[in-house]
């Protein structure tokens, strides 16, 4: 038999039942759109996940205390973690522990507005060293000039603020040696910054950059830092200096059992592998959701050939008497149960890649970033091979029944 | 050689441990050319014999051979292939694709054979023109009438140009009149263009139409006459040895 006759006449008996074909396809058109969107997203999210990580430098070293977290609970545990304090600062800018190290300050957090005059502004008050900041984040000041190490050593009262909480609280009138107030206390404003946007996870526009000695003292009341920031001279040597700040933490904590760190250390590639690792879990997960999904839809097709063939096996015994051979049914039930997935699969990449479109601007609102759109070959073609191979799957024990009919009986059927 | 030639031919059907014996134990031959009429009552087994005449069902015992060859060298594929080219068949509900134009039906057995595509329309054409139903070769065969139906069946049957076409009970569903014009394109296909035809009827003035009239009954030849010769009366056996 020819296949393209084959072709004409699964077409056909698709297109006399419209509507039942329609629904039929549905759990396709539903599953392979999923995986479009999964796929879609996914990879949208790891691309703008990954780049903000980027933004990071490959040299960075963060330190944060506490126990590497696991779950969201031990987040909280970070904060809350005192283990990183100033004797370890000291240890670990001594050459003769970390060698490589390049820059070191220690960071804390201080949660709370900023108001000048009536106006508050909720940003991100940040107790650091104006110096590694300007650069790590190749920065210069806009206005004013950066607070120093010597502000830091006398705890000095002075702020560096964004672009964006500058034009909120002073609006186009001149900032410098304005006071600002955060909890009460007064800030002297000694620079403003160029906007500059995201910087890795860092929005720089809403800063507010305190000395962290200050902000320690007079803010938050504590003698421990929130994160400890480090620089490696180059990037190949970073490995070698976590491994150097490790030992000299150890020391100085006196840990012996590395299991039991109070501190944890993040780099750049280590959070690309986290990241990564997260991501391609959230992905599995989804893809088994999916291809439950597909199961189901896949058992709706098997359901409605099963019927067809019934239907039709008055048809099935007069082509067998006129000379199909059983190969000629099999395929012509087959052919039918494919196209029908098929065109499923290929509604539900249409349909997928128009939604994990508007996902992706969705998001990327959201989120106040771009988030990039990916059109996902990969998945739509593995969408096309699945829904074909689902067709082909569950077509086949139909297709069998069909092809098995004896004809004399199929001929007689009422 | 004879056409066909079938052998104490026997069908048993087993079910649930009940026999039937639908055939038991039947021969004849039949040559080229001749126009044959199986007749008997329901549950004669004429249908079975007819069955199994075209390769849609096989003897639990006996031989049959088709141009010399016993069915029990034929493949399933080359028995397909020989329904395909060799037989043709006419059935009492016509067994048409209802949402299917007439010339779709009847070119509908060419998809199962390897004649080039663009032989089809016009063979479809001529096997329409054959049973005068040119006017309605657009038509959806759901919309014809009866006999336009049957004619349909038949155009379908000729498009491969069959040695021998089979037709069960072709005019069981028809009126009468439409009955005769269908029996006369049989006979036509007989005389004119020397079709094999077997056909099984109930209907007396049917069977008339044939040369030679097989009565069955019991699974068993009751007669066997040559009917155009008048010469019927009623001692099977005996004409059968006679022919033999």
């Amino acid at each position: 038999m020819k296949i393209k006759q084959t072709f004409r006449v699964a077409l056909a008996s698709l297109k006399t039942n419209k509507l039942r074909s329609t629904l039929t396809i549905l759990g396709i058109v539903i599953g392979i759109t999923s995986i479009m969107i999964v796929m879609s997203v996914g990879n949208s999210a790891e691309k703008m996940i990954l780049g903000e990580i980027g933004g990071m430098g490959p040299e960075i070293i963060v330190i944060r205390p506490g126990r590497q977290p696991k779950g969201p609970s031990d987040f909280a545990e970070t904060l809350l973690s005192n283990s990183l304090t100033v004797r370890d600062i000291e240890a670990l800018s001594k050459k003769s522990n970390v060698p490589f190290l390049a820059d070191i300050a220690p960071s804390v957090i201080v949660p709370g507005g900023v108001s000048y005059g009536g106006e508050t502004y909720q940003g991100m008050n940040f107790g650091w060293s104006a110096e590694m900041m300007a650069d790590m984040f190749d920065i210069i000041p806009e206005e004013g000039q950066f607070f120093t190490e010597d502000d830091i050593k006398q705890k000095a009262s002075v702020a560096v603020i964004g672009s964006k909480v500058k034009k909120e609280l002073f609006g186009d009138s001149d900032a410098i040696g304005k006071n600002i107030k955060i909890k009460n206390r007064n800030f002297r404003v000694v620079a403003t910054l160029e906007p500059k946007g995201q910087v890795s996870f860092f929005n720089v526009d809403e800063m507010i950059l305190l000395p962290y000695s200050t902000a320690q003292s007079y803010l938050l009341g504590v003698d421990y830092y929130h994160e400890v920031i480090a620089m490696a001279e180059t990037p190949e040597l970073v490995e070698a200096t976590v491994r150097d700040i490790e030992i000299t933490l150890r020391e100085s904590h006196s840990i012996t059992d590395s299991s039991k760190d109070d501190f944890y250390i993040v780099t750049q590639e280590g959070m690309v592998e986290q990241i990564t690792s997260i991501i391609g879990i959230l992905t599995a997960f989804l893809s088994v959701v999916v291809a439950i999904s597909l199961l189901v839809g896949g058992i709706g097709i098997m359901n409605i050939m099963f019927v067809s063939v019934t239907e039709r096996t008055r048809e099935i015994g007069l082509r067998k008497a006129i000379g199909a051979t059983k190969k000629d049914i099999l395929s012509q039930f087959l052919i039918e149960a494919v196209l029908l997935t098929g065109f499923g699969g290929f509604i539900g990449i249409v349909l997928g890649a128009i939604l994990s479109f508007g996902a992706s601007i969705g998001v990327g609102q959201a989120l106040g970033s771009k988030m990039g759109f990916v059109f996902p070959w990969s998945a739509a073609a593995m969408g096309l091979a699945v829904s074909a191979f689902v067709g082909l799957v569950f077509g086949l024990v139909p297709a069998k029944k069909a092809a098995n009919k004896d004809a004399i009986e199929a001929l007689r059927y009422e | 050689m004879s056409l066909i030639e079938i052998k104490n031919l026997k069908k048993i059907y087993r079910i649930d441990d009940v026999e039937t014996q639908a055939l038991r134990g039947v021969s004849f031959n039949v040559a080229k050319g001749e126009f044959i009429a199986i007749i008997g009552p329901s549950g004669s087994g004429k249908s079975t014999l007819l069955h199994m005449l075209g390769f849609l069902d096989t003897p639990t015992e006996g031989d049959y051979l088709f141009e010399g060859k016993s069915i029990k060298d034929f493949s399933e594929e080359e028995q397909a292939l020989v329904r395909n080219k060799k037989m043709g068949f006419v059935f009492q509900s016509f067994n048409l694709l209802p949402r299917n134009s007439v010339i779709d039906n009847v070119m509908l057995p060419l998809m199962y054979s390897d004649i080039p595509e663009k032989e089809w329309k016009k063979r479809g054409e001529d096997a329409i023109e054959a049973v005068g139903l040119s006017h309605r070769r657009d038509h959806l065969t759901a919309k014809l009438s009866g006999g336009e139906k049957q004619r349909t069946a038949i155009a379908r049957a000729l498009i491969n140009n069959p040695e021998i076409i089979f037709a069960d009970e072709p005019t069981g569903n028809l009126d009468t009149k439409t009955g005769d014009t269908i029996m006369e394109i049989f006979n036509d296909l007989n005389r004119n263009k020397k079709h094999t035809l077997i056909l099984i009827t109930h209907e007396q003035e049917v069977a008339q139409y044939a040369d030679r009239i097989i009565q069955v009954r019991d699974g068993l030849i009751e007669y066997d006459i040559n009917s155009k010769n008048g010469n019927g009366n009623g001692n099977g056996n005996v004409l059968k040895k006679k022919a033999q």
